[in-house]
Order: structure tokens, then C-alpha cells, then sequence
């Protein structure tokens, strides 16, 4: 799959667990940029995540990503 | 050495100038900054200054060895390495802090089933500080671990760090990433950080000597004879306790904060007006704002994400454990863990409502006010928070219950007055609450102020403040409460 349709999937997902339809993600976007993505919707994005794309994270992988270009690899190098 | 003591203003005038006068050298004024933080830390106890120094060490090696690990694409040695850490951080708290308690503990249950065990307690100095930089120095190897840092290269920025001296004895718990950072540049005299520096070291002051001390006078007096004192008088003191733990480790952190200002860093922030929250969960969000992020970080999220597959359950069984270690960390008391418990338990309504997963804002009305039904909740909140500070206060179990047992007994009895501290600590209360509700709900105008003391607010503030500490303060003061743990 290629990064921008892994980036458009994950923009949905997040669109649709943090109820914010006009959210937009870049490589570069940190949880900082967006105010309802803190720890809590973390792990909900995250069993969003897995479901959509069949894949498992591990701990460490979740703990160590620093924006979105980080999950955008990481899925990447699942499927 | 107390923080707002004569002997602390001398030693930390001496630090800074002569840090200052290399200023433009940053490695002779981090070596400037780590003599300064080992002199302040040895006044303790030379012991603890060692210990420190040792466990500094080895987290330091630990942290090269991860990242060596990583260089050779060797995950399991790191995994071990983090291990290690982990295990030698929590081994330091649990034996200075808790192995007394914890054998005390097993024989009283082995006592249960008639079995006999003995055990001579140990008498052990508990390093003053040691839950503070164990949590640091674990921090900073699981920050390697996950990729978030590399491996500090200069051993004095390291332990500059770990041993920070205006942040040493209790926090803020500083991240590594953002402090490290800090000590890669010159510090230069700045003489905004100097004024905003002393604002707050002057603010923390007033919160310590006019309102915590101050109100320690009353809430002790019935706390340490409840059996003499009245229904309504416990009923009080209980209800003055939150305010009194609010300004007295806020205070202590605004002092810390300032400190560190005037020396060229920003530290991390502890506390943002937690009484104005509608829940347990805001109120954790805004009260010891570096130990929840940090606990948050470290054990609540990784317990989270292990047991993501459960659902709310999984969340419910990650914040029980967590708050029960916030608990646990304050000491090795049954209070502590009930303590931690009892929080645990406000969350599950507020995950099984969906309450937990977002963000309610309070509302205010067309004057900016929060509106009646916010106060009520924020009011009622606070009583939720009372209610945990009684355990937290208690020195045992047996005594928070003969407590909750003096009150429905002595109802015949009147309100103990003691006028002086009363009207003193009611006058001082009143201005942190002006300052808070200006901070919170109006941070852009500044309410009931003629305009003359707009303009001239700050040298205001500050003439205030020092009246009002030469005024109500009380000199011959407490440790601060956070100094224990």
C-alpha cells in the first residue's frame, strides 16, 4: 500500500474517533497539534488502528512514535 | 537548608554570580551548577550525596549500554539493560521506603493463620529526594529505550540533571529530553528570567509562610486532639487541609520554579488552580501535574496499551493500578494505598459514563463567570477531594477511622475559633483565590482593578506580597509537607 493511502486511512480513523471531520494530518502532525488526541484516545486510535489494518503494534513501537510519519512507517512496515 | 531560608538566599546569591561570571563558557557553568547542586544535597547527609552519585553512574552507564545495544541492532541486550534500570530504581524505593513496611506487613498476616515470623525492623535514613530522582533517572533510560532520546554523551550535563539543586528535594519531576536540552547553551544573564524568577519565588513565599503555615496553626490543632474537638471544628480543619496541601507544595513549587528561572531554566509546571475541576480526573490533570504525567507515561500507558484488548475494563484495571502507585509513592502506609484506591474508584463512573474519554470545558456565562451548575459540580469535587486528603492526613488507619467516628458524636460541641489565624489565613486564602479565579477565567482582563493599579500591577503585586509576608508570614517555619516523600 502506498504512504499517502496508508495516510489517507489513518486521517479517516482519526477523523472518526475523535469525532473531527475537518481534521487534517501531515507527516509532521504531533499530539500536540491536536487537542483531543492525548494518552486516553491514544489506545482507542491504536485498537482502531489494528482493526483496520490487521496488523498488531507492540509496545515499544506505540510508545516510541513521535508524529504521524513515525505511525505511517510502522503500519507500513506491517502490510 | 530550607528554600525560603536565610542561609538558602546567601548560598544561591553566591551560585549565581559566580555561575553568571562564566556565563559565556557553558561547560565551566555546568560544572558551576553540578558543585553548587552535590554542596546543597551534602548539607543533608554527605551519605545521600554519594548514593546519589553512584546511582547516577550507573543509570549513565546503563543509558551508553542501550544505546551501544541498538547500534548492534541487539533489542534483547537493551531490553535487558531497561530492565536492569528498572529493576534498580524500584529496588532503591521499595528498600529505603518500603521494606519495613512490607515485612511488617507479611508477619501480621502470617500472624493470621497463627504463624509466628519475626523481623527486626531496620533503621534506614530514607535519601531526601529519593522519589524524585529515581523517577528521573528511570525516566531517562526508558526514554532511551523507546527511541526518544539517545544516550547522554556529557557525564556532568547527566548528573547536572539528575541533581539539580532547585529541584532536587521534591520536584518538579523534570523529563530528560527538555532539560538536557537546556544545558547544551550558555546561560546567559537575562533580566526578565531574574524579575519573573522572583515573582514567583516571592508568590511561592507568600502561598508557604502567610497561607500554609498559617492555616497548619488551626487544621494541627484539631487534627492532633480530634478527641477534644467538636463535630463541626474536625468537619473544618478538614475542609481547610486541601487549601493548606494546596499552598503549601504549590508554594514549594513555585519557589523551585523560580530558582531554576533566575539560574536560566524552565522546569517543569506542578500545579494549574486544581480546585477549579469538575471531577477526579481534571483534578489529578492539574495537581502534581510532573508526577501524573509522569506515572501517566510510564505505568499507566504501557499497562493501557498491554491490556488495550479489554476494553474499559482494561482502562479501569490500568488507572487502578496506577492511582494505587500514586498512592503507594507518597509512603509505606496503608493511608497511602487506600488513598490511591480511593481516587481509582471516582474514575470507573467516569469511564463506564464515556465522561473520562472527553474533554468537558466548564461553562461560563455572558460575564464570564463559570455558571451555577460548574460551581456546584466544582464544589462538590472539592468535598471528593477532602474526603481522600483526610486518609492522606491520617497517621494510621485506626486514626482516620476514630476520626470518621468522633464526627457523628460530638455534634453538641461549637466551632473551635482561634480568631488570629483564622482571620489572618481567611485574609491570604481570599488573594490566592482573586489570583486563581483571574488566571483561570479571566487571563486577558483583569477584574475589579482600578486602572491605576492596572498600570502599576506588578510593583503592586510585589509591594502586596511583601507586606503581606512581613505581615502574616510565619518565620519560624515547617518543613514543606512534600519533604518526606
Amino acid at each position: 500500500m502506498e504512504r499517502n493511502e496508508i495516510l489517507s486511512r489513518v486521517e479517516e480513523i482519526f477523523r472518526e474517533e475523535l469525532e473531527l471531520d475537518e481534521l487534517t494530518l501531515t507527516d509532521e502532525t504531533t499530539a500536540d497539534d491536536v487537542e483531543e488526541w492525548d494518552s486516553l484516545s491514544h489506545i482507542q486510535l491504536v485498537v482502531a488502528l489494528e482493526k483496520a489494518f490487521g496488523i498488531k503494534f507492540t509496545s515499544r513501537e506505540i510508545l516510541s512514535w513521535e508524529n504521524i510519519g513515525d505511525l505511517i512507517s510502522c503500519i507500513q512496515s506491517k502490510i | 537548608m530550607v528554600v525560603n531560608s536565610l542561609s538558602f538566599l546567601w548560598f544561591f546569591l553566591a551560585v549565581m554570580v559566580v555561575y553568571y561570571l562564566c556565563q559565556n563558557r557553558k561547560e565551566l557553568q555546568n560544572i558551576v551548577l553540578l558543585i553548587a547542586s552535590y554542596w546543597f544535597y551534602s548539607q543533608v547527609d554527605i551519605r545521600m550525596a554519594i548514593l546519589l552519585l553512584v546511582l547516577t553512574l550507573v543509570f549513565w552507564l546503563l543509558g551508553k549500554g542501550i544505546g551501544v545495544a541498538f547500534d548492534k541492532d541487539d533489542n534483547r541486550r537493551a531490553s535487558i539493560l531497561v530492565n536492569i534500570g528498572v529493576a534498580i530504581g524500584i529496588g532503591a524505593l521499595f528498600y529505603f521506603k518500603y521494606l519495613n513496611f512490607f515485612m511488617d506487613s507479611i508477619i501480621a498476616f502470617a500472624g493470621l493463620f497463627d504463624l509466628h515470623l519475626s523481623w527486626t525492623a531496620m533503621k534506614l535514613i530514607v535519601p531526601v529526594g529519593l522519589s524524585f530522582f529515581t523517577f528521573k533517572l528511570m525516566s531517562y533510560v526508558l526514554d532511551i529505550y523507546h527511541g526518544k532520546i539517545a544516550p547522554e554523551k556529557d557525564i556532568v550535563s547527566f548528573t547536572n540533571y539528575i541533581a539539580f539543586f532547585p529541584t532536587i528535594l521534591s520536584g518538579p519531576i523534570d523529563r530528560p529530553k527538555p532539560f538536557l536540552k537546556q544545558l547544551t547553551v550558555a546561560r546567559i544573564f537575562n533580566p526578565d528570567n531574574l524579575m519573573n524568577g522572583f515573582r514567583r519565588i516571592l508568590w511561592g513565599m507568600f502561598l508557604k509562610m502567610c497561607i500554609a503555615d498559617r492555616l497548619d496553626i488551626y487544621v494541627s490543632a484539631i487534627w492532633n486532639n480530634y478527641e477534644h474537638h467538636s463535630s463541626i471544628s474536625i468537619i473544618f480543619a478538614s475542609l481547610l487541609y486541601p487549601l493548606q496541601m494546596y499552598a503549601d507544595f504549590c508554594g514549594y513549587s513555585e519557589m523551585a520554579i523560580g530558582v531554576a528561572l533566575i539560574l536560566g531554566f524552565k522546569v517543569a509546571e506542578n500545579f494549574k488552580r486544581p480546585f477549579f475541576t469538575i471531577n477526579i480526573a481534571n483534578y489529578w490533570s492539574r495537581w502534581h501535574m510532573s508526577l501524573t504525567s509522569w506515572l501517566t507515561d510510564y505505568v499507566f500507558m504501557p499497562l493501557n496499551i498491554k491490556l488495550r484488548d479489554w476494553g474499559t475494563n482494561g482502562t479501569i484495571a490500568a488507572i487502578m493500578l496506577n492511582m494505587a502507585f500514586i498512592g503507594m509513592w507518597h509512603g509505606a502506609e496503608w493511608t497511602f494505598f487506600l488513598f490511591g484506591i480511593y481516587h481509582g474508584l471516582w474514575y470507573i463512573p467516569l469511564m463506564i459514563s464515556g465522561q473520562f474519554f472527553k474533554k468537558t470545558k466548564i461553562k461560563v456565562n455572558s460575564h464570564g463567570w463559570p455558571t451555577a451548575p460548574f460551581v456546584a459540580k466544582m464544589a462538590g469535587n472539592y468535598l471528593v477531594v477532602t474526603f481522600g486528603l483526610m486518609l492522606f492526613h491520617s497517621k494510621n488507619i485506626s486514626e482516620f477511622w476514630a476520626i470518621l467516628c468522633r464526627i457523628p458524636e460530638a455534634w453538641n460541641g461549637s466551632l473551635f475559633f482561634d480568631m488570629p489565624t483564622l482571620v489572618n489565613g481567611a485574609i491570604c486564602s481570599i488573594a490566592l483565590i482573586y489570583v486563581d479565579i483571574q488566571e483561570e477565567w479571566f487571563p486577558n482582563k483583569k477584574i475589579y482593578l482600578p486602572s491605576f493599579a492596572e498600570r502599576w500591577r506588578w510593583e503592586l503585586t510585589i509591594a502586596l506580597e511583601i507586606v503581606a509576608i512581613l505581615l502574616f508570614g510565619i518565620f519560624d517555619s515547617n518543613q514543606f509537607i512534600y519533604f518526606q516523600f
